[in-house]
């Protein structure tokens, strides 16, 4: 088990007041496995994300990776947002070698390594390139490389393909199961398209509207690359879409009495 | 040569407008000084004399590099220097101080609570407040420096603050998660962040320098300085002088600036961002 969450529970204050935004959220992910999070917007998908890279503490429960407490060690995890994040003033390559310069990988070590991956993410040639000369699936191309640079444990992607358009989006997904499958990393992937998580995931989690745990897992056994128009995919779309309407309709009639 | 030449012309295709507008701009205001000039002349006025013709404040100035002025009989070079080494002084104590107070402020609410009642009390009082007792204190050199220094303190380090709390929050979660300490974080990430503000904060604060100094070498009356000579050329009535004076410290505010934007632009070319 490379990932196991055990009652993971987190409580924000805001202006005062408590708001549980996880509550009892359990979750075990195995070696090599891609698992999406998929839920109505707050309901605390990117928090799990964010406790699981350690970025942010939980109130209670335990979350464990390799079987040692995220808390009591910085996680060796990658971690793609959706705003890209990558650092303006550095090139492709620097950016790739962020977390190897930090580590103090010396640098004929560095070159090889930022070389490898951004020839795996296809950016073979945009060494010296910058951020801005770049597209939005570029810059994201770039964000996986720095992220498996670092040889992370786990991949943890928020929304990764959340801000690009349609199509590019769709070739991101092609391109991230090819990746997936030469670097074999666990993959945690938070999404809200329904249509991403059937295409990309081995297992679907389903969270309920906040405060956020899990309502249903959902698998996935189609054979890769899928098929979006076959009738197994068209299936599981909407089963997935049954579940995830209902916690919409909660989710909305929640913010409705608050008003 | 060749490509620096070529850089030039482009510069001037591109932007020809502008040129002849300044151009024009400032042959209006030489012009207006210098009509000012012939009417009090004309009229036999004692204005005439404080306000000498733009062609004689040019020759005295010109005139300034080849002898020594009849009055204080020190190279005007000397002045020069005099008055950039204060500046140089101060500008480099200030960053060296500012930069670090204000990442430092503006990131660890600790630092926040302990800096910024003496940020309040000190920011309204204006530099020359200290001129009196800057000069007791420290001395006809130390003295403006420390004018200089307070001048721009404050414009770095509030640029710096600002800078550094704008920077994007995901940034900073990225370097965290690729394994950067909270020093790596500081130096990799906020850091630079923060230099087009500081930048900023530079030019700014080179232009303050340029009031402060001159302003405390008027009350000193050692050592020198474009001040000090202004303030002398005026008591011996050399007006011409003192306007040579003046120009003078108006052209090299003007380099100064230049040269700040220069090194900027080279800054922003190795970070990538230009």
């Amino acid at each position: 088990m490379i990932i196991s969450v055990e009652h993971l529970a987190k409580v924000f204050t805001k202006d005062r007041r408590e708001i549980t935004a996880l509550e009892d959220f359990n979750l075990e992910v195995q070696e090599g496995e891609f698992v999406c999070l998929l839920g109505p917007s707050g309901c605390g998908k990117t928090t799990v994300l964010r406790i699981v890279a350690g970025l942010e503490n939980k109130t209670s429960g335990t979350v464990m990776i390799h079987g040692k407490e995220v808390g009591s060690f910085r996680p060796r995890v990658g971690m793609v947002f959706q705003e890209f994040a990558l650092f303006p003033w550095r090139s492709a390559k620097k950016n790739v070698e962020f977390g190897l310069e930090v580590k103090g990988v010396p640098e004929s070590e560095r070159t090889a390594i930022s070389t490898k991956y951004l020839d795996l993410v296809g950016l073979r040639g945009f060494e010296v390139a910058y951020p801005k000369e770049l597209s939005g699936g570029m810059k994201q191309r770039v964000a996986i490389a720095r992220a498996l640079a670092n040889e992370p444990e786990v991949l943890l992607m928020d929304e990764p393909f959340g801000s690009l358009d349609a199509q590019t989006r769709n070739l991101m997904q092609r391109e991230l199961l090819r990746i997936w499958s030469t670097a074999r990393k666990t993959v945690l992937f938070v999404t809200h398209s329904v249509d991403e998580a059937v295409y990309l995931a081995d297992r679907i989690v389903i969270m309920t509207a906040r405060p956020g745990k899990v309502r249903e897992i959902i698998d996935v056994p189609l054979e890769r690359p899928r098929d979006r128009t076959s009738r197994e995919f068209i299936s599981i779309r909407s089963k997935v879409l049954a579940e995830l309407d209902e916690e919409f309709d909660k989710a909305r009639a929640k913010e409705l009495t608050r008003e | 040569m060749e490509p620096v030449v070529k850089r030039l012309r482009g510069v001037v295709v591109a932007h020809w407008k502008e040129i002849v507008l300044g151009a024009v701009s400032l042959v209006v205001f030489i012009s207006a000084w210098w009509a000012l000039h012939v009417y009090y002349a004309n009229q036999g006025s004692v204005y005439a004399e404080y306000l000498p013709s733009p062609k004689d404040v040019w020759s005295t100035l010109v005139g300034l590099f080849e002898r020594p002025d009849p009055y204080i009989r020190v190279p005007f070079s000397e002045h020069i220097s005099a008055s950039l080494e204060r500046i140089a002084f101060g500008f480099v104590l200030a960053l060296a101080l500012a930069v670090p107070a204000g990442l430092l402020m503006a990131r660890f609410k600790a630092s926040h609570a302990v800096g910024r009642p003496i940020v309040e009390l000190f920011r309204p009082i204006p530099p020359l407040a200290w001129v009196p007792i800057a000069i007791i204190a420290f001395g006809s050199f130390l003295g403006p420096v420390a004018i200089v220094f307070l001048g721009i303190f404050f414009p770095v380090l509030f640029t710096v603050m600002l800078g550094a709390r704008s920077v994007e929050p995901t940034l900073i979660d990225a370097a965290r998660t690729l394994g950067a300490s909270r020093f790596a974080v500081f130096e990799k990430v906020i850091f630079p962040y923060t230099v087009p503000y500081l930048m900023t904060g530079i030019k700014v604060g080179l232009g303050i320098g340029w009031m402060c100094i001159v302003a405390a070498e008027m009350v000193s009356a050692k050592g020198g300085g474009l001040g000090y000579f202004i303030l002398t050329m005026s008591e011996f009535g050399a007006y011409e002088e003192m306007y040579a004076g003046m120009v003078m410290i108006g052209v090299l505010s003007v380099l100064t600036t230049g040269v700040a934007g220069i090194f900027e632009n080279f800054v922003y070319r190795r970070m990538g961002m230009k």
